[in-house]
């Protein structure tokens, strides 16, 4: 187990900067996540991290070594690609043996490593049989099995789940966790999908634009996220957003109470709205499309503030069409400045 | 659909592949017929060769065979092919590979230029540089030598290209993930590259072999010496020596294409793949 540092990170291909004065402390055996749209530098920043791409400043440290300029292979990290990278030629106990194979390690000691790992991952069964054969969860768990392996002192995730049925993709998160607390060894988790990062991470980095836009655990992320970007970026469905005045007046709507000076807009989550009768809300809209979950409903709405979403109760009755008022929680609204910043 | 309603199901006659099947066997009947005539010319007494125009030979004899095979150098000449042609398919090929590798993954100043003058080599035709490979060989003493055949026909770039393309296609996971377990160059190239698909190896030693058992003008310029005479150049000096007798000539030209023959008969499929993969590069 080891803690990465980042030091004032920047890499460019060409004129184009995709990471840019990067800083970043991951603790030693802890979960994190790099979270962010695609384009957002987070791939790029996970394989600097690996030594597969060149950084063109700044610094990398793995433990106390400073690997900035050091070999992917000693850098004591392993990593786990999206696509598995899987040899097709070698068998599942070969794939998983192969850094030791590549090292000249006895051919004995090679079986009986690939046979432990296997065991770990439920995989024994499975040795002799060629990647070909083998189901998307197999697969993974073979490449999971290719980085245990090494035993590495940080493991590095580049969006691992995403080749994935919807329902395997939540089995093998649960693996992944599992596997975590088993082996408490630090792990680097790259993905756009921020319901993954919350479920597995214990801290998210929130990257855009080759940037940091917040680095926090899931809960203080949702809760209390540091800019629009943030607020936008965590939480399905995605948080509302409606402009404000100097006044606390939203266009077509009432004015609501405790918004901050200098806010220029407000941010509110669909399960802080509530649905009232017409007139009697902060807002009035129509609902468009109502969607139901069994366990919850969302309502899609056109008001004069721009598309709202709204959590309700799965029981509750409303049809496209019907016009509702749209009452605020006043204690669960965020508020931006006209940078984008949380306000409070 | 309405046919099978109807409990009549009807075979509709396919004219144009009908059409396209006779053209087909026709065209293979066409092709065929030389080959089929040296065979039968072959078993045929050297007096029978022109008096008789029958399909099949009415005295068949294997004299031909056995004249080409005690009465000439014909056994060392099939030694002489069988060593050039594995040495030059071995090295050709393993040279091809490691070339087509550094080009297609390694990244080194110059390597776009080397490309194309792999490119460009590939457009000047080979008697054009015969001449050159001839004076080089000659002034350093390699004529009648095994070497001295050899070195000119390692020249393959089309190899190369093909083993290039096929690195290029090859995902860049499987290349991080080995870095990342620690592979040498020597290694992702002999441990993973090449066993991912041996097919292409194995398309591209087939077609070169055959290309080099079938080389007659080099082989012929550089072995004077009839020891040191390749399958093919040695046949066309039985020519010399017997003037007329067909059927000594063609038994030594069916002895000479029999290996050829069996290789695209036990790897047919392997010779189609390589020749696709290599006139896919040339149209």
């Amino acid at each position: 187990m080891a803690s990465v540092e980042l030091a004032s990170i920047s890499k460019s291909f060409g004129a184009v900067d995709v990471i840019r004065d990067l800083s970043l402390s991951v603790e030693d055996g802890s979960f994190c996540a790099l979270l962010g749209p695609s384009g957002c530098g987070k791939s790029t920043l996970l394989r600097m991290i690996a030594g597969l791409e060149r950084v063109s400043g700044g610094s990398v440290r793995i433990g106390s070594r400073d690997v900035t300029h050091a070999e992917p292979k000693s850098r004591g990290v392993a990593m786990v690609f999206q696509s598995y990278a899987l040899y097709p030629h070698l068998t599942v106990a070969q794939n998983i043996a192969f850094s030791l194979s590549l090292a000249g390690r006895p051919r004995a000691e090679q079986r009986a490593a690939a046979e432990r790992v296997a065991r770990l991952l439920q995989l024994d069964h499975l040795l002799d049989r060629r990647p070909a054969e083998l189901s998307g969860g197999q697969r993974q768990r073979v490449a999971i099995g290719r980085a245990l392996v090494r035993e590495p002192q940080v493991f590095l995730f580049d969006e691992p789940l995403s080749n994935l049925d919807a329902l395997l993709r939540v089995q093998m998160r649960i693996e992944l966790a599992k596997l975590h607390n088993e082996i408490g060894t630090t792990m680097i988790y790259v993905t756009h999908d921020q319901v993954e990062a919350m479920t597995l991470a214990d801290r998210i980095v929130v990257l855009d634009r080759g940037r940091i836009q917040q680095v926090g655990s899931p809960l203080e992320l949702y809760n209390h996220p540091a800019n629009r970007f943030v607020a936008g970026f965590i939480g399905s469905p995605g948080m509302n957003f409606v402009p404000v005045d100097s006044e606390g007046r939203i266009p077509g709507g009432g004015r609501l109470p405790a918004v901050p000076p200098g806010a220029t807009e407000l941010g509110i989550r669909p399960e802080h709205l509530r649905l009232t009768g017409p007139g009697e809300g902060h807002l009035d809209a129509r609902a468009t499309v109502v969607e139901h979950l069994g366990n919850t409903s969302f309502v899609y709405l056109d008001s004069a503030a721009g598309q709202m979403i709204v959590e309700a109760d799965a029981g509750y009755r409303i049809v496209p069409g019907d016009t509702v008022g749209l009452a605020f929680d006043p204690a669960r609204i965020h508020a931006f400045d006209d940078k984008g910043l949380a306000i409070g | 659909m309405t046919a099978l309603s109807a409990g009549h199901p009807t075979r509709r006659i396919d004219l144009a592949g009908v059409l396209l099947t006779l053209l087909t066997l026709i065209a293979a009947a066409i092709w065929f017929l030389p080959i089929y005539w040296a065979l039968v010319t072959s078993l045929r007494f050297d007096a029978d060769t022109v008096r008789e125009f029958s399909p099949w030979p009415s005295n068949p004899t294997l004299q031909g065979y056995i004249f080409g095979i005690t009465n000439s150098n014909l056994p060392v000449w099939y030694l002489n092919s069988t060593i050039t042609s594995v040495a030059i398919t071995v090295i050709a090929v393993l040279v091809s590979a490691c070339a087509g590798y550094a080009i297609s993954q390694l990244r080194f100043p110059g390597r776009r230029l080397l490309w194309w003058i792999i490119l460009a080599s590939f457009m000047i035709p080979v008697p054009a540089l015969i001449v050159n490979h001839f004076i080089i060989i000659a002034g350093v003493g390699l004529l009648n030598t095994h070497l001295g055949i050899i070195l000119p026909m390692l020249i393959t770039p089309v190899t190369v290209i093909v083993y290039k393309q096929f690195f290029d296609s090859l995902p860049r996971e499987y290349r991080e993930a080995a870095v990342m377990d620690g592979a040498s160059e020597f290694q992702l190239l002999f441990r993973l590259f090449l066993p991912m698909n041996w097919g292409v190896t194995t398309a591209m030693a087939i077609i070169t072999f055959i290309g080099a058992w079938n080389s007659f003008l080099w082989p012929f310029l550089a072995a004077n010496n009839e020891r040191m005479m390749t399958v093919t150049v040695g046949i066309a000096t039985v020519q010399d020596a017997f003037g007329v007798a067909y059927g000594r000539i063609l038994a030594g030209a069916v002895l000479a294409s029999l290996p050829v023959a069996l290789a695209y008969l036990l790897f047919q499929r392997r010779v189609t793949q390589a020749i696709a993969l290599s006139t896919g590069i040339k149209g």
